[in-house]
């Protein structure tokens, strides 16, 4: 086995090398995609290469703060395009690190779901292209649960005692009770904050698990029957049972965002505009999403989107369009939030 | 003068230095340079966006006073109480009768209690997920016996964590019950109990007081990890049981608050470190018995 690696290995190595003979060493012949692991099915990634004849080096990160410090010390240099979270594009665009798009050379940039666009982070949509997005919503099990759940507000209902998960992200379940106090996501002011901490001591009781990773596995074995959940989690938990309901909480959702840009200095920014047209293409970009199970932020390819995925890939036709963004707040509305939840974490398991 | 400075670097000295040298580089790079990073870290102010300000504060310490984290400690405090009291129970008479075994069984017993370690810690502890899950292993055993009609909601709770707790801490208990009772002169017991002592009586005044060192050992080597093993309340506790160690992950990894988890991990080094101090006062051992 180790012998056919060694073997592939050099095999890549020679062809790397009689490419740079074949070839002059020109710009469009690379290109260093910098995201998370597996945000592309590989088929998708080898076509491209196939079609273009650019190879793609694609390193990956597992933290948003890692990238920024990578772009930094490389002064926006090194990767020609990257696909980060909404909130980190802020400051990497605030301290200059992302050039604007040509956009006479993305033909497909109309496909993009005007949803998705013009955020807080590029509201005049010059730097990114929208890739995805993750809604919190509530994913339940009508068999196990007596009511019908249309918002955050039903999550406090009596009958769902000890029967909730949630995730770990503390701004998006403190978000929660803001909502229901019909607060915004990105409040400041601290007394709001800790009156979203009190009315979150009264859910305590109806929680029996938070975790991050693997909560769509709770919800499937029964040990709990409601959960808030990243919009991946939904897609693999409606995978295996397609009678579980989604929820778009009444109160609006919440919901992030992740965008390409380029790096100011990227070595071959012809090739990132090539691949970014690439994967708006409609028929591409249904495949990434379907693979990705994030929310698809292409409007041109939900047609393309199979009828067992669509539920959970594409918002509702009724949609009422009201949504939040969660952004970075001032580092004393960050420790009320910290503080709230380690209340309300240790009131749940009592 | 020359000649006497030359022979005070014997060849024998030289090589003697450069032998503990990796010693005490290890020690600096790994152990004292992250304790002042961190005993400075703790001292220091959040950046708005990441990182830290070098700026001196005393905010991260007056945090800590805040009645949550409080009590955050003394939840911990309660936790490891409560696990050091069953794995005393259980682990003493454990190791104490394996002392008494006959060599082969001992070291059969060793081995036994070995295999376990040979698989990750976090491993086995999804195995108890399978055991206490809704339908798992206990709640089919218990149904099967008619002991309970409907599953039990096992899994997530305050007893779960115990479980998890008591099962990764017992072998130490048990190894340092052990050495301390195998050490024990048992013709010390035969002459108590030759003098009219009963067994309960010869126990308490001669083995118990003698193995002391050993129940002393095992409850500090397994009261401080209990204070900080906060992958067992994330996995068994659903995350609900908050331990100083949670709250350090917590502050560290998702609330980017560096210094405030540098302060309270300082917080937690000092109560540990004040706990040895105690055991060393009562025992009056200059080193943890057994496994030290």
């Amino acid at each position: 086995m180790k012998k056919t690696y060694v073997l592939a290995l050099a095999l890549v190595l020679c062809f790397s090398l009689l490419a740079g003979c074949g070839r002059s060493p020109s710009q469009d012949t690379q290109l260093n995609l910098f995201t998370w692991e597996g945000m592309f099915p590989q088929e998708v990634l080898d076509e491209f290469t196939a079609e273009t004849g650019i190879t793609i080096n694609y390193s990956n990160f597992d933290f948003n703060e890692t990238m920024l410090a990578k772009l930094q010390t490389a002064k926006g240099g090194d990767y020609d395009l990257v696909i980060a979270d909404d909130y980190i594009i802020e400051t990497v665009i605030a301290e200059g690190l992302a050039q604007k798009l040509d956009k006479s050379k993305l033909k497909n940039f109309g496909n993009i779901n005007p949803v998705y666009q013009s955020q807080f982070y590029d509201s005049k949509d010059e730097y990114t292209v929208p890739y995805g997005a993750g809604i919190q919503t509530i994913v339940y099990d009508p068999e196990l649960v007596d009511i019908d759940i249309t918002g955050y507000g039903d999550l406090w209902d009596s009958s769902l005692k000890n029967s909730i998960g949630v995730i770990g992200n503390y701004r998006v379940i403190n978000g929660l009770a803001l909502k229901v106090l019909g607060e915004s996501y990105n409040t400041e002011d601290i007394s709001k904050i800790e009156a979203a901490g009190e009315k979150l001591l009264e859910l305590a009781p109806n929680i029996r698990l938070i975790k991050d990773d693997n909560l769509q596995d709770d919800l499937l074995t029964g040990e709990i029957s409601v959960g808030v959940m990243y919009t991946s989690q939904v897609t693999l938990a409606k995978l295996s049972n397609p009678n579980l309901k989604v929820v778009f909480p009444s109160e609006g959702i919440g919901f992030g965002i992740m965008a390409a840009f380029i790096p100011s200095n990227a070595p071959n920014p012809d090739a990132a505009h090539k691949f970014i047209d690439y994967i708006l293409q409609p028929e591409v970009s249904a495949r990434c999403f379907e693979w990705l199970g994030f929310y698809c932020t292409n409007k041109a390819a939900e047609e393309y989107i199979s009828e067992e995925y669509k539920d959970f890939l594409t918002l509702p036709i009724d949609f009422s369009g009201d949504m939040e963004m969660i952004q970075r707040i001032s580092a004393e509305a960050e420790e009320a939030h910290t503080k709230i939840w380690t209340e309300f974490k240790s009131a749940a398991g009592k | 003068m020359k000649r006497r400075l030359f022979e005070c670097f014997s060849l024998a000295k030289c090589v003697a230095f450069l032998a503990v040298l990796p010693l005490f580089v290890f020690t600096f790079i790994f152990i004292i340079g992250p304790l002042v990073y961190m005993l400075v870290l703790s001292f220091l102010q959040r950046a708005e966006v990441w990182g830290v300000v070098n700026k001196f504060t005393l905010k991260n310490y007056i945090d800590i006073f805040k009645p949550i984290y409080l009590k955050t400690f003394i939840e911990s405090f309660k936790l490891a109480l409560t696990t050091t009291f069953l794995i005393a129970i259980i682990g003493y008479p454990f190791g104490y009768f394996m002392a008494k075994l006959d060599g082969k069984w001992k070291k059969r017993m060793m081995f036994i209690l070995f295999i376990p370690f040979w698989t990750s810690s976090l491993i086995r502890l999804y195995g108890w997920i399978i055991i206490f899950r809704a339908n798992g292993i206990l709640d089919k055993l218990l149904m099967a016996l008619n002991i309970t009609d409907a599953p039990l909601k096992l899994l997530y709770t305050y007893p779960a964590v115990v479980v998890g707790m008591v099962y990764a801490l017992l072998p130490f208990m048990i190894y340092s019950v052990y050495s301390s009772a195998e050490k024990l002169d048992w013709s010390l017991v035969e002459a108590a109990r030759d003098l009219g002592a009963s067994s309960l009586q010869a126990f308490w005044t001669i083995s118990f007081r003698l193995t002391m060192p050993g129940l002393l050992s095992g409850v500090v080597l397994t009261f401080i990890p209990s204070m900080g093993l906060f992958f067992i309340a994330d996995i068994l506790g659903g995350n609900k049981v908050v331990l100083v160690g949670n709250l350090i992950q917590e502050q560290l990894m998702k609330a980017h608050n560096w210094p405030f988890a540098a302060a309270l991990s300082v917080v937690l080094m000092i109560l540990t470190s004040l706990m040895i101090y105690i055991y060393r006062r009562i025992s009056n051992v200059k080193e943890l018995e057994g496994l030290v």
